[in-house]
């Protein structure tokens, strides 16, 4: 009678386990992952394209001064996709999706709406926002 | 009108959730003893309405909702929308574009065998396959993720070509890859053909013969295995698939075992496929730009799936929403086979048998039509829509 | 004292217990092995039963509610009850009289039978395919099983387990009748409705066989039984065909290479259908063990 598997198993037995043992062990990750999106305001010109693109609307991008090009993105990590659209889109290559930020579970909600923008930007709106008390910004 | 047979009807209802289902759907199996005597299904556990949604976004959007009706197959979804596209706008993607678009179908392909191959060895009762497979198929999981960024859900296309390209060091690492691969799956071709236990439990069962097949209409390599010549690859060549020509596997047999052997096969042919791939990348630019409104008309795109012939129709009005897509996946034209194939095999089998066939049925769900016995009517599209859109208007008023 | 202290702790109830889940634990900790992954940690049976006997017990509606919830208790008494009879951690069984080998061998398969009944009891369909296995298996396996424990029993002149035991320790009966230690290990898997038996609790097919319905304590104490269940077979056969049981150290070494074995089956070998199971054993199995035992009758008759 032809057993099949038999070598693999008496091989199988005698070698280490296959399973990685994460957490205690973690590989790197590859530079191509698609992790959570990162943005840089240096370039930005405000056209909004990223914001059209996304399908599942995890991006917002607030204009606090259209002239003076001082844009801020709100990005919702727990909307996003990871599809990489918006990095495809945008002209200006403001975006750009992290290989290292992927472990991005969290217990609470706050972790899941990042604020991206200069920080002086950033800071002023989160003021705003603290004063106006409410959640609903015009943004476009 | 019911009839009062003298053997009291035993039932066994397999799902929406069982062990044997990796996804939920309704099967009873009428049985007497252990011999099945009848069978039946209902679907419709996964009906997500991406049909209706894909209205409601524009071109870009769609490529990744569709793209998501399935884990396994979610680059051929993609693909088959974005050639039907390309096709409206009469903007052909680039050489190279189409070339990695191929690439990744293929190790896409590698990768649904494989899994494909661990879930029917551990519905037979054979874990320790079920476990080296899936150990295996790791491997073409991590070269994915290393060449597109995702383990699944690739995101590879664009509308007017892909999203990243290959190099040198990305290739080798490909190679490599499928060095290891083919050794294996060479070994689990012959493990196949002769472990005995295994044997006992795939020769023989689930018998379709060729002109069964035509008559079912069954796709893919559930129908290779019966010996019917068809795979759309090489009657119907898309993307890069005239550049690349593919060698047909059919078997004859038509039993479990074959379409065993089939999928392995193919497992074989998509390596050798790959390599030819690399070998003779064409250059060129990675996509060509698409405008955002997509010229009016009708189009159709067919796709070898790795279950399996599948359908896109699309149809665009001019503007940046398509008006209708409608998708037919293979596994909607061979779930109708099991249903008589199963007739007459022990309860035993039903779980192989339909495994044999490569079932998915995330891809499978359209909108269903109950019949009630008081209210029957069919439905066409537009009076299912115009009910959807009424109810929700009565709900919010 | 001595036999509350039998039945209670050792080598009955706790001892039997909790190397039942030992060697549960061992058992998948080698399957394990030999598919390439890690395997439960030490105390994953033991966690397992305890979450089990905590959680709530839901007796199905059409089902005898006496029968439901007094079945596992029976299949575990059974099972305990043949720890006593049986060479434990090698030393002496704590109760011996003639005939206690067929005692013991039907213990056992009253645990089957009530894993059968339990199953008969509901009307939930998976379950009564399950319970029909069972039964099925059991009428196959139990004779060719049977007849192979009784080969040492004949050359030992005696059917009591102690002086079987005495009589093997001084040979080695795997040498003398390999087909019975064959049919010996194969059936116990059978009995135990290991891989490749494991057609009555095929999960692919009938969700849980038998016990689709039961959860909570009922489920704990089924399978507590079977742990315990597979302690006992892996005592007898080693005792029986590898030259008896001197000491623990014997005991231990010789159970966990027998495991060792039975995990290796369990790997490598693909479900059964259950008409092959009764395939298999009635044309190959008994006749083969029948066979044996003829010879040994003749030999013990002409000799």
């Amino acid at each position: 009678m032809r057993i099949g598997l038999l070598r693999d198993a008496i091989q199988s037995f005698f070698r280490r386990p296959a399973t990685e043992k994460y957490p205690y062990a973690r590989r790197a990750a590859p530079a191509r992952l698609r992790g959570a999106l990162h943005f840089d305001p240096a370039r930005c010109t405000g056209c909004g394209m990223c914001v059209r693109d996304c399908p599942a609307n995890a991006i917002e991008l607030i204009t606090l001064d259209k002239k003076n090009k001082r844009f801020v993105l709100r990005y919702h990590v727990d909307r996003c996709t990871f599809c990489a659209q918006c990095v495809e889109t945008c002209s200006f290559g403001c975006l750009k999706m992290s290989n290292e930020q992927w472990e991005l579970a969290a217990q609470h909600h706050e972790p899941f709406t990042v604020y991206y923008g200069n920080e002086s930007d950033v800071t002023s709106f989160l003021a705003q926002l603290a004063r106006a008390k409410t959640d609903v910004v015009p943004t476009k | 009108m019911h009839t009062h047979a003298e053997v009291e009807k035993f039932v066994v209802p397999i799902g929406p959730q069982h062990p044997a289902l990796k996804e939920p759907g309704h099967f009873e199996f009428t049985v007497d003893g252990e011999m099945v005597t009848h069978a039946s299904v209902r679907l419709g556990y996964v009906h997500r309405g991406i049909e209706k949604a894909t209205e409601q976004r524009t071109w870009v959007q769609d490529l990744y909702l569709l793209e998501r009706i399935c884990g396994i197959c979610s680059h051929t979804h993609a693909t088959a929308f974005v050639l039907g596209v390309e096709k409206l706008a009469g903007i052909p993607a680039p050489p190279r574009a189409q070339a990695i678009r191929v690439l990744v179908a293929e190790m896409e392909r590698i990768h649904s065998h494989l899994l494909w191959l661990g879930v029917a060895a551990h519905e037979a009762g054979f874990d320790t396959l079920f476990m080296y497979t899936w150990r295996d198929r790791e491997t073409i999981m991590d070269l994915l993720e290393g060449l597109t960024g995702n383990r699944v859900n690739y995101s590879a296309n664009v509308l007017g070509g892909v999203k990243f390209d290959v190099d040198a060091e990305q290739a080798d690492s490909i190679r490599r890859g499928l060095d290891f691969l083919q050794e294996r799956t060479e070994h689990y071709l012959e493990v196949i053909r002769r472990d005995e236990m295994f044997l006992r439990r795939t020769r023989g069962i689930g018998v379709m013969t060729q002109a069964e097949a035509d008559e079912f209409g069954v796709v893919g390599p559930t129908a290779r295995a019966s010996g019917v010549a068809r795979d759309i690859r090489i009657q119907a060549p898309y993307a890069a698939y005239d550049a690349y020509p593919v060698n047909l596997v059919v078997e004859h047999a038509g039993d479990l075992e074959a379409r065993f052997i089939v999928r392995v096969r193919e497992l074989l042919e998509s390596y050798r496929l790959i390599r030819a791939i690399l070998d003779a990348l064409p250059e060129g630019e990675l996509s060509k730009k698409l405008p955002r409104r997509i010229k009016s008309g009708e189009t159709i795109s067919r796709v070898e799936a790795p279950r399996g012939e599948l359908f896109y129709f699309i149809q665009s009005g001019g503007g940046d929403k398509p008006t209708r897509v409608k998708v037919r996946t293979p596994t909607l034209c061979n779930l109708a086979s099991v249903l008589t194939l199963v007739i007459g095999h022990q309860l035993a089998d039903v779980p192989m048998i339909l495994v044999g066939v490569d079932p998915c049925f995330s891809c499978n769900d359209r909108a269903v039509v109950l019949k009630s016995e008081r209210d029957e009517k069919v439905w066409a599209w537009e009076q299912l829509r115009q009910y959807g859109i009424d109810f929700y208007r009565k709900g919010k008023a | 004292m001595s036999v509350l202290l039998s039945l209670l702790a050792f080598p009955g109830g706790l001892f039997v217990v909790l190397s039942g889940l030992g060697y549960e634990w061992l058992d998948r900790k080698l399957i394990a092995q030999f598919q390439n992954r890690i395997g439960p940690r030490w105390f994953q049976p033991g966690a397992d039963i305890l979450k089990l006997l905590f959680k709530e017990e839901i007796v199905p509606r059409d089902a005898h509610a006496w029968f439901f919830i007094g079945l596992p208790l029976v299949a575990l008494a059974a099972a305990l009850t043949a720890a006593l009879y049986v060479p434990m951690a090698g030393i002496e069984p704590a109760f011996s009289f003639p005939g206690d080998l067929i005692v013991t061998v039907y213990l056992l398969s009253v645990l089957t039978l009530c894993i059968g009944v339990a199953g008969s009891n509901t009307t939930d369909r998976f379950s009564l395919v399950g319970a029909t296995r069972t039964l099925t298996q059991l009428f196959s396996y139990e004779a060719p099983f049977l007849l192979a424990l009784l080969g040492p029993a004949i050359v030992a002149g005696s059917w009591q387990i102690r002086e079987i035991v005495a009589y093997a320790g001084q040979r080695w009966l795997l040498l003398t009748q390999p087909i019975g230690f064959a049919i010996a290990v194969i059936g116990l898997m059978g009995k135990l409705e290991l891989p490749p038996f494991d057609a009555p609790e095929a999960h692919t097919e009938i969700v849980a066989g038998a016990l689709t319905e039961y959860s909570g304590r009922g489920l704990g104490l089924f399978r507590l039984a079977k742990d315990v269940e597979l302690v006992i077979g892996l005592t007898l056969i080693a005792a029986f065909y590898l030259g008896g049981l001197a000491n623990p150290i014997e005991f231990v070494v010789k159970t966990v290479v027998l495991l060792l074995g039975l995990a290796g089956i369990q790997a490598l070998l693909a479900r059964m259908r259950i008409d092959q199971v009764v395939g298999v054993w009635w044309r190959y199995g008994a006749l083969l063990a029948l066979g044996q035992w003829l010879l040994l009758i003749g030999w013990e008759v002409f000799s």
